[in-house]
């Protein structure tokens, strides 16, 4: 059996002047586990769209199970068996495991659903009553359910998106293992999208690799292709560091002592015995799988937390347990990495969040000038080349990179000592990235501590004069600017200390 | 259905809310229109009739404004209050109660000084209404208990605490078949300053002066509307998220209980169920209508004040005063069935 | 034997409880479809008030129950257009409706104030004065019945069938049903037709059989006392009929409590049922961790991301 279930051909997509597909073509055959690799924002997500109906492609062909579709709607892709699994979970809470399997107009199983359950949740390891409410289910089994859906569903091609990403290790077994036997013995097409190397060689049978929204690699075979080979087809080739990082350091800036943080509701250790400091001029990279604390570490340095162990320092001036405004204070920045929702507040204007770090500089308390707040907006938007049309719109009509300058912009004019930057490329196209960039290395050339929290191997190697790793709250290996390398810290990433 | 979808638009022009109001307020007059026929009366003339009874002379004009004053109180109290995107439905109790506050002092008090006087009751007016609010305020600020639901009922608890004073212990034995406390005293009557013109109507424009400064130029009603957008960013700015909407509440109840006190003080002279005729759920509407926006509350509110009059007064010719309130409410509908075609468009999906 | 007087609580309370009943259950299956309608007021006077037209009219008492439940589902279709597929505020649309349902209700009844019924709801026996707590349950009129089966039914259907949890699921998490292949904006439309139409019966009832005339504004915040007791009920049906059955009772209490020689206010009394409620909502909200029962995406409008 050679065929292909599923045929994606010079499929296109353009969002506004961002392209984020071109030209790619994608197979799928039955019966086989594939991988689809690729950084953030290299267009997976954007592909899988469009397999599920949720976008329409610019140009190109679509056939599934040989048919040509003129136009894929997510109801025809449901009917055709595709299903996908997104990383937040699409099930209803308060519901049981047996109510979110059956309700669907697609269930094959309402008349021997007991039967099917055994079945499947024996493949899963899954050992828990259909009678559960999900809300008390634990994150891999939530998981589980919803793959199980799909399959309830009738979906013979099922796409996971990053599966692992919050799967113990020996949850992440026992998925391999069950997704194997769906591939052989229900013959299912299974898509892993991921960015993580780990698994994915073991995971899948063949791969295909996107790079900046383009098909670099199509259906290789898994196993015979190295690690660094894929890392290569990945990253591109081995980025030229256009950042020197010869420059003058300064005294300590920001420095994290003994920081330790349970969950004040299961006691399991979020952060374990953090430390390091920062020098005036360097940028400290975190690299890390997310979820593995980097969350909750931003928010106690940047004070949104006031309760944990340890201290924080800044310029010497201990401010442990201590407020969002003592930090500014002290010329702290903080770019969050929900730019809408923390940096930003949504539904409110360009102009009120614009001055959301400084409004309440102004002289009487009472009042807000409105020459002195659009100053201050107009004042960014020629600095920084913020495209912001009408001040008093909704923040959320800016494009994603112009919402990130503007919450940049508003966090560095005026020229910070400390700058905590959490993830702040992500999901933005290339030269929005290329203007942050340049942001941050400016910054760090004035003698600012900067530590960037990032998922971006390609933008902390870029940036970082020093790169710690942490893993399940702990940082378990740093690297020196001569000592990084994608290898070796892709393992630490993994959890192993190479 | 499956081959449209609704986007939003991304440029909405800022007089979007007034054109939805024109076109809501012509919809509105045609419904009337339309009942008025089945209904064998003559449109044109019921509604010239309603326009001169309510605007035409200065006397109906006056007692327009005066009507308007509850409706542009309280609604400014519900636009000071959504600023952090939470609901009162309770103002019609905030009004009960800030009569009741008034009637309370004035019956326990102990200045003499009528100026003075005034002024004190029309401040115990704001409290009552912050204390009706009160409960609500702190379930929903501290523990997320739903305010639409706990403003909603403070409505029975308020007016029944009415019922039971005017019945009870305030009862007025010479008022028999309607039951009410007693008169307060004609020195504490609010002046008139133009012709009937009420001395309420000016601090009504005072209000709105301050709501508008409030809501708009001030750093509370901007750290308001930051914490409505998003409290996580509240608390990342560093701005007391709870605290601001506490008190945002509470002015916000203030505004309408001080409604009930001019109601009490300037019109009704004695507390009843009278002192408000449902101004508190027109008010929900006077605001949603302009989009929270102070001026627009006042302009609007005068409007609908003179509908209630030319209203209440059609009602000698033999059309029903209903019809005020039909115009009413069917402008608000209108109004927000073209506001979705300002916000949204419908799509169709493109082919592959 | 039971006292006369105690008879006629009964009777009362049983009768109240229907009225409130039926209305709240409507707005129990409206609001679980995540649509919150604040209208019931205004959707109980249309209904009262066009069923009582058709009696008098017609004097063919089932048509007039059916021409006020469907035009109280036709009403509610109005709040579902604006909410449902325009995605307004549910919170200004539903009082839009109350007070526009108040105002068309006054002025379509303007004719028929203070007219004297000659029909009447059947009951099953026709025993005027019952002496023990099964004749009164006898003497109930069908209406009375009718709330009974859409209590039972609507529970089970809610609970135990795939109808009922796919509706639920479309309150819980619209963009989880969506993507289950249910159809939301359909059910929603629906789920609030249907509160209409209950509506629409407590209206009838109101009219033809409770009090039975026409006059302004004779719902009384009884829909808002419904939309209570939904809360109170923690959006079981079960639970809000036992909170009917008590607000009920205040309800007939408060003009007896005299002939009992209470020493109860009773305007006090009844405030109480609507503290009652503000303290059950508060405890739920804060001990149950907002396990309240109430739908998460209520008054929340369902968009699909497409692009």
């Amino acid at each position: 059996m050679n065929e292909n279930i599923l045929e994606l051909r010079n499929i296109s997509k353009s969002f506004g002047e961002t392209k984020a597909l071109n030209n790619v073509d994608f197979y799928l055959r039955k019966g086989t586990i594939h991988g689809l690799l690729g950084e953030n924002g290299a267009g997976k997500t954007s592909l899988m769209n469009i397999i599920s109906g949720l976008y329409q492609p610019d140009r190109g062909t679509i056939n599934i199970h040989s048919r040509k579709i003129n136009k894929l709607t997510p109801e025809i892709a449901y009917s055709l068996g595709i299903g996908m699994v997104h990383q937040e979970f699409r099930l209803i809470d308060s519901f049981t495991i047996e109510d979110n399997l059956k309700l669907s107009k697609a269930n094959i199983f309402n008349k021997n659903f007991d039967d099917a359950y055994k079945k499947y949740s024996d493949i899963f390891s899954l050992n828990t009553d259909k009678k559960r409410i999900i809300a008390d289910l634990s994150v891999g089994e939530k998981q589980k359910i919803e793959i199980m859906k799909l399959i309830f569903n009738n979906s013979d091609i099922m796409l996971l998106d990053e599966p692992t990403a919050v799967l113990t290790p020996q949850e992440t077994e026992q998925l391999k293992i069950a997704l194997q036997k769906l591939a052989i013995e229900d013959e299912k097409t299974i898509v892993i999208i991921t960015h993580k190397l780990k698994e994915i060689k073991e995971f899948t049978e063949a791969l295909f690799v996107m790079k900046n929204g383009e098909m670099v690699s199509k259906f290789i075979d898994s196993k015979s292709t190295s690690t660094k080979e894929l890392v290569e087809m990945m990253m591109g080739e081995a980025t030229t560091y256009t950042v020197k990082k010869d420059n003058i350091r300064s005294e300590i800036k920001l420095k994290v002592e003994n920081v330790s943080l349970k969950d004040p509701m299961t006691n399991i250790k979020i952060l374990e015995d953090i430390n390091f400091e920062i020098q005036g001029g360097e940028i400290l990279g975190i690299a890390g799988v997310s979820g593995n604390g980097q969350v909750e570490l931003a928010n106690l340095i940047s004070g949104i937390n006031k309760i944990y162990e340890g201290k924080v320092l800044i310029k010497n001036e201990d401010v442990t347990g201590e407020g969002v405004k003592s930090r500014k204070k002290l010329n702290f920045a903080y770019i969050p990495e929900n730019r809408l929702g923390v940096g930003l507040a949504p539904g409110v204007s360009v102009i009120d969040n614009s001055v959301v770090r400084e409004y309440f500089k102004t002289k009487t308390a009472l009042h807000l000038s409105k020459s002195k707040t659009n100053k201050y907006l107009n004042n960014l938007v020629d600095k920084f080349s913020i495209k912001s049309g009408n001040p008093k719109a909704e923040i959320s009509t800016l494009s994603g990179g112009n919402m990130q300058k503007l919450l940049m912009g508003r966090e560095l004019t005026i020229n910070p000592e400390v700058i905590l930057a959490s993830q702040p490329t992500r999901g933005l196209d290339v030269n929005s990235v290329d203007k942050i960039h340049q942001l941050l290395v400016e910054q760090r050339n004035n003698g600012t501590a900067i530590l960037l929290i990032s998922e971006d191997l390609d933008e902390l190697f870029k940036l970082s004069n020093r790169l710690l790793v942490i893993f399940e709250g702990k940082i378990i290996q740093s690297f020196e600017t001569g000592e990084m390398d994608i290898s070796k810290v892709g393992l630490a990433m993994a959890g192993i200390n190479g | 259905m499956g081959n449209f979808f609704l986007s939003k638009k991304q440029n909405v022009s800022e007089l979007s809310t007034f054109y939805s109001f024109l076109i809501g307020f012509v919809i509105a007059l045609m419904i009337g229109t339309i009942i008025l026929i089945i209904q064998e009366k003559n449109p044109l003339e019921t509604f010239s009739l309603m326009f001169r009874l309510s605007l035409g002379s200065v006397n109906s004009f006056t007692s327009s404004l005066n009507k308007a004053v509850p409706l542009i109180l309280a609604g400014l109290g519900i636009s000071i209050i959504n600023s952090v995107k939470f609901w009162n439905i309770g103002a019609e109790g905030q009004i009960f109660f800030g009569a009741i506050a008034v009637n309370y002092i004035y019956i326990n008090t102990q200045v003499t000084n009528s100026t003075m006087l005034i002024f004190v009751l029309l401040i115990s007016g704001f409290v009552g209404g912050a204390i009706c609010i009160l409960i609500p305020a702190i379930t929903k600020v501290f523990f997320g208990v739903n305010e639409i639901i706990t403003t909603l009922l403070t409505n029975y608890i308020a007016i029944g605490i009415t019922i039971y004073l005017i019945n009870g212990p305030w009862k007025d034995p010479g008022s028999l078949n309607f039951p009410a406390a007693e008169y307060i005293g004609e020195e504490v009557y609010l002046p008139t300053i133009f012709g009937k013109l009420s001395f309420g109507f000016i601090v009504c424009i005072t209000f709105t002066v301050i709501a508008f400064y409030l809501k708009n130029k001030s750093i509370f009603g901007y750290e308001l509307r930051i914490a409505g957008g998003s409290e996580l960013t509240a608390i990342y700015a560093g701005i007391n998220a709870k605290q601001k909407a506490f008190i945002a509440m509470l002015i916000g109840g203030g505004f309408a209980g001080l409604a009930g006190g001019i109601e009490l003080l300037g019109q009704t002279h004695r507390l009843s169920t009278g002192i408000s005729q449902g101004f508190g759920y027109t008010a929900i509407i006077v605001a949603a209508i302009t989009g929270m926006r102070p001026i627009g509350i006042f302009l609007v509110g005068c409007l609908f004040g003179a509908l209630s009059i030319g209203g209440s007064v059609i009602q000698t010719v033999g059309v029903s005063t209903y019809i005020a309130d039909i115009i009413q409410a069917s402008t608000l509908m209108g109004a927000l069935i073209s506001q979705f075609f300002f916000n949204y468009e419908i799509k169709r999906k493109e082919n592959a | 034997m039971l006292d006369i007087q105690l008879i006629g609580l009964l009777n009362a309370t049983l009768q109240a409880a229907t009225l409130l009943f039926i209305a709240a259950l409507g707005e129990l299956i409206t609001e679980k479809s995540g649509i919150l309608n604040l209208g019931v007021e205004g959707m109980i006077a249309i209904g009262a008030v066009s069923g009582f037209m058709t009696a008098i009219n017609t004097e063919n008492i089932y048509l007039a129950i059916i021409v006020g439940i469907l035009s109280s589902a036709a009403f509610a279709s109005i709040h579902a257009l604006v909410t449902v597929l325009l995605k307004q505020d549910q919170t200004v649309s539903g009082l839009i409706l109350t007070i526009l349902g108040l105002a068309l209700s006054s002025l379509m009844g303007k004719e028929y104030r203070g007219k004297k019924l000659n029909v009447k709801i059947e009951s099953l026996s026709n025993n005027n004065e019952p002496s023990n707590f099964i004749e009164v349950l006898m003497s109930q009129n069908i209406v009375f019945y009718i709330a009974l089966i859409l209590m039972i039914s609507v529970s089970y259907l809610l609970q135990n069938t795939l109808f009922g949890r796919r509706l639920q699921a479309v309150g819980e998490d619209s963009k989880a049903a969506d993507s289950m292949g249910l159809k939301v904006n359909r059910t929603q439309f629906i789920a609030t037709c249907i509160g209409g139409a209950f509506a629409g019966l407590s209206g009838v009832y109101l009219t033809l059989s409770y009090v039975p005339y026409w006059t302004d504004n004779m719902t009384s915040g009884r829909g808002w006392i419904a939309l209570a007791l939904v809360i109170f009920g923690g959006w079981k049906p079960y639970r809000t009929a036992l909170g009917a059955l008590l607000f009920g009772f205040l309800e007939a209490l408060v003009p007896r409590l005299q002939t009992y020689g209470f020493d109860l206010n009773p305007y006090i009394v009844k405030i109480t049922p609507y503290i009652i409620t503000i303290f059950i909502l508060v405890i739920l909200t804060i001990y149950k961790g907002g396990r309240t029962g109430a739908p998460k995406n209520i008054g929340i409008p369902f968009f699909r991301e497409n692009r």
